[in-house]
């Protein structure tokens, strides 16, 4: 442990209350908070002797460790077996309540992690007893609020004694969002001191700065197609801001581009748009979604390959389609066609690239010198390979796919930083071979996610390009698919015998109608059967690919071996052969199918040559490496590489502890824990490499990170300097004040003459709430309020307010959901038997808005699946349901306490055994069960044929179900009204069951 | 106004005091007429509305108890139809619903006149609509409608379906069954086979 850290640990245990703590994020939560763990718990043991010590709080009891992220939680629990003091237990929600009951009293001091909604309904039973808890910790500090659960069992643990509550935060800047979000949060938690431990903390940078590790900054320019999408999309983004500000609706202030760049951004603008989001034309919602749709595509363009990227886009027009603004603004185009620019390009057989454009086709026609001059050269070579064949081969080839497939520039710095390391290793081998043998170990490359990780690992393993080839072949084969549907449902009609794309057949009806001075529309349909084309050679190869073993080895030697200096002659032999390979493929499935097995036998020979010569050519890198040969790794050379993907949030560095780290997306969190990691390791070597796109979003984004992160703790320190938490004359922390809280309204409104309006302190208000309950705050609430909570499991319901009142309360995006579902039907139903006021308690959040949609959303016909249509359905069906619209959390809580005010308290035996059927199925307090045979009714109107209105008819007319099985069709037709409907009752009745066990 | 009986029939009633209420301007999916009513709607057989609007709740706080006294118990459904109107809903709104909770009535709000129109509309034009757009709905294939009718009987599951469509052969001959037939059912213990056969064999309505 660092000095720093033994420090802000023990600040935490001066105060009796606790504190809270919030560091920079990546400083080492875990550690501290284990750390408090041992230091508590060798006080409460040291002290157990003599109980006249610290406040008679010794003799043990468990902590109680709350909202631990699983990584976290992983980390703390490694330290405390390793010091082997303290038991550890992680109590998952679905462990029985006797279990926890034994873990809760068992013996000396035990960590316990367990889950908020177990734990506030064990300590409302009793399960847990206040008296057995030694300290409570919060692990994820910023998610808590005044009705948070951490907050309700702080309160409950609270009310009985002085407890520590320690909580913890690594998120500065989501501990000043909101008004004063810190000292409420601390107000709620009964915690008076807040600890800030950011990264700049003298204490904590002399820690980290005493033996920092050797940083080399890497720079990789952007390719030009790279840097002008990036260009495009900030552009972009940009528009839709000053699109967004011109609608008057959000504070200008926060919306930068800067900002724009974090996910933090869409809750800034959320939380300024949700109260009013039903008055928001379409247009604005569509323009926050668009800024979210954008930062991604900025976010992907340094972690995804080209390929990948224009899938992406691809996939993002059809399903953003014409609803987005920026969709249609001009610099989204450029994206468009600079992401397909990065992958291929449609050659003219005059040299001249296409460029598809929608509705557009003249707009785009730069030449660059260099590319038109390949173009030329394929022409030239397929002019040449297509002499021999027909002439409508020729107008199909007319426009061809030249394959750019642009690698990432980061994977060649990447390969070549590794092959650096490595000499470096050797020469280091050979000095200090010794002493340092086992030490010069791994090379950690830490990039954003698991997919980066493995493609980075192909591409060392293999070479970039073949990475590349094997994305872009993917591409064309969904292509290939996609249209082979398309097509196929489309053709048949006229080509009865039916092609399909992926037989390697090209569709030649559709290219007939073509000629060069065609349209925009057909241009695009040209694109796309360059497309096909290509993709029906590809499937062709790895159908053929399939038979041959393992080709990748063979591949790679060759290249190595051939791939020296020829220079750009190969490249040509290459691009022709593999033009051949594709007219042969086409031209011969289609005239001489006799012949198919031998051409594939050659096929499979050239493509192998083909594929090597390519991937130690074509990388159009800026840099050009003198020698090809390089360009492929032998794998011994390089040294240990492990993969890390930062989004897995596993902490590695401690596990495989590396002797160079290079980082592959900079990331500030990962930055901290490898300077924690140098400084607890402060006699080992550690080289950091990072890689940046130079002028890209990225840098940006990783130092506005940083100086977002200062300016929270800038702002936590104003702060404190002006909290007051108000505590009582010993010093304990008061809580959540309740003068700031409306006054309900049962107490306006009683008569002054009533003593003042003095409460009536008689009896307490009591409500059972079901288990399930407990994720929502609302049992917060009404304790909050004064109102004792009884948690138990209900079969019906989610509230008892009185023996007459229950309610399902829904949530707004519960309702809709529980509508589709026919859930909320159901309850509704179960409520009605058994209940003689049953509510709904529809449940508005108080930051969004109270309505369910915008005047200009009603539209103009009713619609069945309007939430009014559906709600109107339920009110129709359910005449005696009672509905209560709540603004919040809070005027619920109003709302119960007054519709208890002149009821019974309920009784929670009953209210436990209301719609469980007893022993002889017979359910109690069903009101319809005395007269009706319920279950027989649900079963009958579960027949097909059944109906809301004939069912009543049926049963006046037979007895039972039992009699219904044997009434002839005509009878069942008089009574139902219908000759349909009772056939198919009939039958179904009497239909075969398919045998189902075979 | 006069109105035929069959006009009546298909149309939504209003109210004369409603006279000047711009809600009626977005009523267009349902015919409409004035009548000679006490509450202010009269949406079906046995469906009726009053409307308020917050805004007028604030200045006559009473208005919204005396007219629901008026209604007596003549109709099943009451709406209490409540346009919000104002920002500061929570003290107002909380009144309206313990009015109409305490005196039987139906509380729906709506946001817009547009809103309020549209459910007086839909609860007309859905007056007989069967449930089904609400309720859990099954696939049409055989076992699925099958599956579905027998579990709708407490504690019978897809394993005990599977046996009973297996040993009967067909639904008929399940609901007919003896309770020796069911208890030799594989899986089936005693208490479901009775609870089987009080369903198919007690009468519909029992007999006090």
């Amino acid at each position: 442990m660092l000095p720093f850290e033994e420090q802000a640990v023990a600040d935490l245990l001066e105060d009796p209350n606790g504190g809270l703590v919030v560091v920079s994020a990546g400083l080492p939560l875990a550690s501290l908070a284990a750390a408090l763990l041992l230091h508590l718990h060798h006080q409460s043991t040291s002290s157990s002797p003599s109980p006249s010590s610290s406040g008679g709080s010794g003799g043990g009891g468990c902590f109680l460790i709350l909202s631990a992220p699983d990584a976290l939680k992983d980390q703390i629990r490694r330290r405390l077996v390793e010091s082997q003091l303290l038991q550890v237990h992680d109590v998952a929600s679905d462990v029985p309540a006797a279990n926890r009951r034994a873990l809760y009293s068992s013996g000396e001091g035990a960590a316990l992690f367990l889950t908020a909604r177990v734990l506030a309904a064990d300590l409302l039973t009793s399960h847990l007893l206040p008296s057995r808890v030694r300290a409570l910790l919060l692990l994820a500090a910023h998610r808590s609020s005044d009705v948070s659960a951490d907050a309700f069992i702080a309160r409950l643990l609270r009310q009985h004694r002085l407890l520590p509550v320690y909580a913890f935060s690594d998120r500065p800047h989501a501990m000043v969002a909101g008004f004063a979000k810190a000292e409420r949060t601390m107000k709620s938690l009964y915690i008076r001191r807040l600890h800030l431990w950011p990264r700049f903390h003298v204490l904590a940078a002399a820690d980290l700065e005493r033996s920092p590790p050797e940083v080399i900054d890497v720079r990789v320019p952007m390719t030009n197609p790279m840097a002008g999408i990036q260009a495009a999309i900030l552009d972009a983004m940009d528009a839709c801001l000053k699109e967004l500000r011109r609608t008057y609706k959000v504070d200008v202030e926060d919306l930068t581009i800067d900002k724009g760049l974090f996910k933090s951004f869409d809750e800034i603008v959320r939380r300024q748009l949700d109260p009013i989001w039903h008055t928001l034309g379409k247009k604005t919602k569509q323009l926050v979604a668009d800024l979210r749709t954008l930062r991604k595509l900025l976010d992907y363009l340094g972690r995804y390959d080209a390929v990948t990227y224009l899938k992406y886009l691809d996939t993002l027009r059809v399903s953003e389609g014409v609803r987005s603004v920026w969709m249609l603004a001009e610099s989204s185009h450029k994206i468009f066609e600079l992401a397909k620019r990065r992958v291929y390009q449609v050659v003219r057989p005059d040299g001249t690239r296409v460029s598809i454009a929608k509705g557009t086709p003249t707009k785009k026609r730069k030449v660059t010198p260099s590319r038109s001059k390949k173009g030329k050269e394929t022409e030239n070579e397929d002019s040449a390979s297509n002499k021999d064949d027909a002439q409508k081969v020729n107008a199909e080839a007319s426009f061809l796919l030249e394959e750019v497939l642009e690698e990432a520039p980061k994977w060649k710095v990447l390969r070549e930083l590794l092959q650096e390391i490595a000499e470096e290793q050797r020469k280091g081998d050979a000095v200090v071979h010794e002493d340092e043998n086992n030490e010069c170990g791994i090379v950690l490359v830490a990039c954003k996610d698991e997919r980066s990780c493995l493609q980075l690992q192909e591409c060392i393993l293999r070479s970039p390009h073949q990475v590349m080839r094997e994305e872009w072949e993917k591409y064309l084969l969904g292509k290939a698919e996609l249209f082979g549907l398309h097509k196929k449902k489309k053709k048949r009609s006229q080509q009865p015998k039916g092609f399909g794309v992926l037989d390697g057949q090209f569709p030649t009806g559709s290219n007939e109608n073509e000629n060069e001075n065609a349209g925009p529309v057909s241009i695009s349909k040209l694109e796309t059967n360059a497309l096909l084309a290509a993709a029906s050679g590809i499937s062709n190869l790895t159908k053929e690919a399939d038979a041959k073993e393992d080709p990748v080895p063979s591949c790679s030697k060759k290249g190595s071996v051939k791939g020296k200096g020829k220079g750009v002659q190969k490249k040509i032999t290459a691009k022709r052969q593999a033009s051949k390979r594709k007219n042969k493929c086409t031209t011969e499935n289609d005239n001489c199918q006799g012949t198919d097995v031998e051409a594939s036998g050659k096929t499979v020979e050239q493509s192998d040559i083909n594929v090597s010569k390519v991937s130690a050519e074509d990388a159009p890198a800026p840099a050009s490496t003198p020698d090809n040969a390089e360009d492929l790794i032998d794998p011994k050379m390089l040294p240990p590489v492990q993969f890390y993907a930062l989004d897995s949030d596993q902490h590695v560095l401690d596990i495989w502890k590396p002797s160079v780290i290079i980082v592959y997306h900079p990331d500030m969190t990962f930055v901290r824990e490898i300077e924690v990691y140098k400084a607890e390791n402060p006699s080992k070597k550690l080289k950091v490499y990072f890689l940046f796109y130079e002028e890209s979003s990225e840098v940006q984004k990783f130092e506005s990170s940083i100086r977002r992160e200062n300016e929270a703790f800038e702002s936590l320190i104003r702060q404190k300097s002006l909290m007051m938490i108000p505590v009582d004359q010993s010093g304990r922390c008061i809580g959540p004040t309740p003068a700031n809280e409306p006054e309900p309204l049962f107490s306006q409104n009683s008569l002054t003459r009533k003593a003042g309006g003095r409460k009536a302190t008689g009896k307490d208000m009591q409500v059972i709430v079901d288990m399930r309950e407990f994720m929502s705050s609302l049992p917060n609430v009404l304790h909050q309020k004064g109102i004792r909570i009884i948690p138990v499991t209900l079969e019906v319901g989610d509230y008892v307010l009185s023996p007459l009142i229950c309610v399902e309360r829904k949530s707004i995006a519960d309702l809709y959901q529980s509508f589709a579902s026919g859930r909320l039907y159901n309850q509704v139903e179960i409520m009605i038997r058994y209940y003689k006021i049953p509510v709904l308690l529809i449940e508005f959040s108080q930051d969004k808005s109270f309505s369910f949609q915008s005047a200009s959303e009603v539209g103009d016909d009713v619609s069945p699946t309007n939430i009014i249509s559906k709600l109107s359905l339920l009110v129709l069906h359910f005449p005696r349901l009672r509905i209560v619209w709540s603004r919040s959390l809070h005027a619920t809580a109003d709302i119960f306490m007054s519709l208890k005010s002149n009821q019974d308290e309920p009784d929670e035996n009953k209210a436990t055994r209301v719609g469980v059927p007893s022993e002889d199925g017979v359910v109690e307090d069903d009101v319809r069960a005395e007269n009706y045979n319920t279950s027989a009714i649900e079963f009958l109107r579960r027949l097909p044929g059944v109906t809301d209105s004939n069912y009543r008819a049926i049963m006046d007319g037979c007895n039972s179900l039992a009699e219904l099985a044997l009434l002839p069709v005509e009878r069942l037709a008089e009574l139902m009204g219908s000759q349909k409907g009772a056939r198919t009752l009939k039958e179904f009745l009497d239909a075969k069951c398919p045998s189902m066990i075979s | 106004a006069t109105t035929t009986p069959s006009q009546s029939k298909n149309s939504i009633l209003v109210s004369n005091r409603q006279k000047g209420n711009p809600l009626l301007k977005h009523i267009r999916n349902a015919r409409w007429t004035f009548a000679d009513i006490v509450p202010d709607y009269v949406i079906g057989q046995s469906s009726c509305a009053l409307y308020i609007s917050l805004r007028y709740h604030l200045l006559h706080p009473d208005y919204l108890y005396y007219r629901i006294r008026e209604l007596q118990k003549n109709f099943k459904l009451r709406v209490i139809l409540c346009h919000i109107d104002i920002e500061d809903v929570v003290k107002p709104l909380h009144e309206i619903t313990r009015t109409s909770l305490l005196h039987d009535c139906t509380l729906l709000c709506g946001w817009s006149l547009e809103e309020c129109g549209r459910y007086l509309e839909t609860i007309k034009v859905f007056e007989n609509k069967p449930a089904d757009s609400i309720r859990e709905h099954t696939d049409n294939d055989y076992l699925s409608r099958f599956t579905h009718a027998l579990t709708s009987i407490r504690r019978v599951n897809k394993t005990d379906v599977i046996t009973l469509g297996s040993s009967f052969g067909s639904l008929s001959r399940i609901m007919d069954a003896s309770m020796e037939e069911l208890a030799r059912c594989p899986g089936i213990g005693e208490r479901k086979v009775k609870r089987l056969h009080d369903t198919f064999h007690e009468p519909f309505k029992r007999v006090t």
